[in-house]
């Protein structure tokens, strides 16, 4: 009664991508390995037609196009964020959705090029960390000083840092400590 | 651009039942989760060929995560071969070609209702609770808009006096499964009607947890090293159920969570709920090369 | 004895379903195609409750159910899940539906006409039994009208408009993906109207009617008046990919509105509609929807609690699912309720100790 198609490329791209993802947020600051490098499988995974997006790179929002999704042009409608550098996008990036204690799920997640191992050291603590972890990402500490004003706990924004195929991330329950 | 490049070609059912964008809402609504633990995130929920109440919630959390080299355990009221867990984990491996196993220490994904394994589930492992009803404040307060409103306030005063009101009239808390318990000290969750022996298991554990109540579209998570506190008053201990005396009359293990079976002529006999691990005691006892795992509890106490 | 890891779970669902099965025999395609042609009105109510319009995978969803309602749209919703959306369809407009009747109890006479349609309304409940005595039921030949009604008729909320009895429109230019879906987002309250209204379009005929119902006997505070209730058949506009719109197909469906009293100058309206035609489903949900507005909490006119209880296949599953085994949860409650009767039971025994102990005045 039931013919069930075996799963296409696309499939397993998505499906090895969002479990990189979540084990990325449920243990930050481990290093996951994602299928391919780049953001795009990550988009691919994640938005369709029900988000709306914000990305700054023009060859990712052609793609994004594709799902159906809505781009948006300001940061603060979008529930997805897509950006090829962190750097200097502290002004920007103020106006992200943090959700409301209501629904803490409208909080943005930002998915972000960022080095791993070089750059500013932090220290990670909260659920998900034994204890805690420190590790050295290349965001600057005007961005995590942002972060800790924007986040308020259940409030805040979700990150997704990758590297190549390397992903980390960091959701809004991390303590972040700069050292 | 044409028709055809909107769609896709045709095919009886998609791989692993949900259609691409339900997975990426469940994908997008787990991650939330996660980065929340204990928050309920409303989801659509889209109908399987399952009733709503039968697992439905769980059922779509696990049929986003399975992949072909996916292993799946599935019990219900912690055994593997009940009705609905046969059928549950029948239909998993039949729409994504996963694998079946009963032996927990062997699946990538358990899914379970109102248990929890007694082999201490690993990092690299998920739980996937169904939930009936996820708002533990629905007791206290049935109309959803206002308990969530309540969960925005942190307001879990009337849930403390239930509490209280209790220890008050009956000499202790009431509370049978389904201990109401504070994660990572801000969101009050159900823990799914898994007995109080378990709740424990959730706290500080290395595995991760998904609840998934499907009929009531919310989906909640316990991440891997997040704290998970069962209510209780400073000079009232947490109680779990007084099963550590309790010996199994099959396979002969003692200090894990039983089932009671009346005897005729009066008394009751007791079988060890996680039905695998009796089968696998029976293994061992017999010379089989079977491997029992680390259990939480060991003597009957809880020392993970 | 080892303890034996019996399949037996397994083996006895199989059976089960099986047996169920056997019981309804050979389905084949005659027997669907008997259903759909010959239960019209049963195949709408399914199509409804399943928010699937196919006549033929309805048909297909009663014969492998034997009729079992609720199983049955929940066979079609499932399978819904598993279908992409391609497009969204334009908006249908009253005046556009191909209209078979149409009706006002609001005023003796409306623009374009009382339309009766097909109908029971006026007939004689009389159960034909001579059929079973071996003399089918030809039903006689219609006689057709002079001048035969017009399929596209005006919508009267609009002429009430234009007389400044209802409130206008706001006319807002909301874009077709921009309308949100029930089925595509959770339900969250206040919900907005379309959610509302969609939750009803799919919602159990039954549970609408009882709810419904009790807000016309006096639950609610509003009594409905229908001012229109109409049933027809929609044109599934969508776009080409080039831009050309189209007709895919039609839609039976049907829709009412109720009105009440007079609010903030104008009438008050509630409407809903649904795939197929069921008019005791239409007029009760709009009848709910007519008096969500000011209903107190937990009342069967809160939207709250008519959108969750009147969902069906949520509570049939939720119904059924008493029918699994609890032994776990009920271990956990007789382990409280012993532990709390030995507790009282010490106590007690303790103080008739100290009782005994307390030196003699």
């Amino acid at each position: 009664m039931l013919t069930v198609a075996p799963p296409d490329a696309i499939e397993m791209r998505a499906n090895a991508t969002f479990e990189a993802l979540m084990w990325a947020l449920s243990r930050p600051g481990d290093i996951r390995e994602l299928p391919e490098a780049g953001l795009a499988a990550i988009a691919e995974t994640l938005v369709d037609l029900e988000c709306t997006v914000f990305s700054d790179d023009p060859a990712l929002r052609a793609q994004i196009a594709a799902t159906g999704a809505l781009q948006a042009d300001d940061i603060s409608e979008a529930d997805h964020v897509f950006l090829s550098s962190l750097e200097g996008a502290e002004a920007r990036l103020v106006a992200l959705r943090c959700g409301s204690a209501l629904y803490p799920d409208d909080g943005a997640t930002l998915v972000a090029q960022v080095r791993h191992g070089v750059g500013q050291r932090v220290r990670l603590s909260g659920p998900g960390v034994d204890g805690f972890l420190e590790l050295s990402l290349g965001v600057s500490s005007g961005f995590w000083a942002m972060r800790a004003m924007l986040c308020a706990y259940p409030e805040g924004f979700d990150m997704l840092l990758v590297d190549g195929r390397s992903a980390i991330g960091i959701p809004r329950s991390t303590l972040v400590e700069v050292l | 651009m044409s028709l055809s490049s909107l769609t896709k070609p045709w095919s009886a059912t998609s791989y692993g039942f949900l259609d691409a964008s339900a997975k990426r809402e469940l994908r997008r609504k787990m991650l939330k989760a996660i980065a929340v633990p204990g928050c309920q995130m409303p989801y659509a929920s889209r109908e399987v060929p399952m009733a709503r109440g039968w697992g439905t919630g769980g059922l779509q959390v696990t049929l986003t995560l399975v992949n072909p080299t996916s292993v799946v355990k599935v019990i219900d009221q912690g055994a593997d071969d009940g009705v609905n867990a046969a059928s549950i984990r029948r239909f998993i491996s039949r729409v994504s070609g996963a694998g079946e196993t009963w032996d927990t220490l062997a699946a990538s994904i358990v899914q379970s209702r109102h248990r929890v394994p007694e082999e201490v589930m690993r990092e690299d492992q998920i739980l996937v609770l169904q939930v009936p009803n996820p708002e533990p404040l629905r007791g206290v307060e049935p109309n959803i808009s206002i308990a969530r409103q309540m969960h925005a306030d942190a307001d879990y005063g009337k849930l403390w006096l239930t509490l209280y009101e209790q220890i008050v009239r009956k000499g202790r808390i009431m509370q049978g499964a389904g201990y109401p318990s504070m994660v990572n000290g801000r969101h009050v969750m159900t823990p799914s009607p898994i007995p109080r022996w378990d709740v424990p298991k959730l706290n500080m554990a290395k595995h991760l947890t998904f609840l998934s109540a499907g009929r009531e579209k919310r989906l909640f998570a316990v991440p891997p090293f997040t704290r998970v506190e069962p209510l209780v008053f400073s000079d009232r201990p947490y109680q779990v159920e007084h099963h550590a005396d309790l010996t199994c009359r099959r396979s002969g293990v003692s200090g894990y969570f039983m089932n009671e079976l009346p005897v005729d002529g009066g008394g009751s006999a007791f079988e060890v709920s996680d039905s695998n691990l009796g089968i696998k005691a029976i293994q061992q006892a017999e010379g089989a090369p079977v491997e029992i795992g680390k259990t939480w509890y060991r003597n009957g106490e809880f020392s993970a | 004895m080892a303890y034996v890891a019996t399949r037996g779970g397994e083996k006895a669902i199989e059976q089960a379903e099986r047996l169920f099965r056997q019981d309804l025999g050979t389905i084949d395609a005659n027997r669907v195609e008997t259903i759909k042609q010959t239960m019209p009105y049963l195949i709408d109510r399914v199509m409804g409750e399943a928010s699937l319009y196919s006549e033929e995978l309805a048909a297909l969803a009663l014969a492998q159910t034997g009729g079992e309602l609720s199983e049955a749209v929940l066979v079609l919703r499932a399978w819904r899940t598993t279908q992409p959306r391609i497009t969204i369809a334009r908006p249908v407009q009253q005046d556009e539906i191909l209209t078979q009747r149409r009706i006002s109890a609001a005023f003796k006479d409306i623009p374009g006409g009382q339309i009766l349609g097909p109908t029971l309304d006026y007939s004689h409940r009389v159960l034909a039994t001579d059929v079973l005595e071996g003399k089918p039921y030809a039903p006689p030949a219609v006689d057709a009208a002079a001048k035969p009604a017009p399929a596209q008729q005006p919508s009267l909320a609009d002429w009430q408009r234009q007389q400044g009895l209802l409130a206008p429109t706001s006319e807002a230019d909301v874009a077709l993906e921009d309308i949100p879906d029930l089925t595509r987002e959770p339900l969250l309250f206040p919900a907005s109207r379309a959610h509302r209204l969609q939750s009803l379009a799919r919602a159990e005929t039954g549970g609408v009617l009882a709810l419904g119902y009790s807000a016309m006997r006096g639950y609610g505070n509003a009594h409905p008046t229908v001012n229109e209730l109409r049933l027809g058949e929609a044109e599934v506009v969508v776009r080409h990919p080039r831009g050309t719109e189209f007709s895919a197909g039609r839609v039976r469906v049907s829709q009412a509105e109720v009105t009440s009293k007079e609010k903030g100058g104008f009438l008050d309206l509630g409407f809903a509609a649904t795939f197929g035609w069921n008019e005791v489903k239409v007029i009760a949900a709009a009848t709910l929807d007519l008096n969500s507005a000011e209903a107190p909490v937990g009342s069967p006119v809160h939207e709250e609690f008519y959108l969750y209880h009147t969902e069906s296949v949520e509570a049939s599953g939720f119904c059924i699912h008493f029918k699994l085994p609890h032994y776990v949860t009920f271990q956990s409650t007789l382990d409280a309720m012993r532990d709390a009767k030995a507790q009282k039971a010490a106590a007690e025994q303790k103080g008739a100790v100290e009782r005994q102990t307390e030196p003699a005045e």
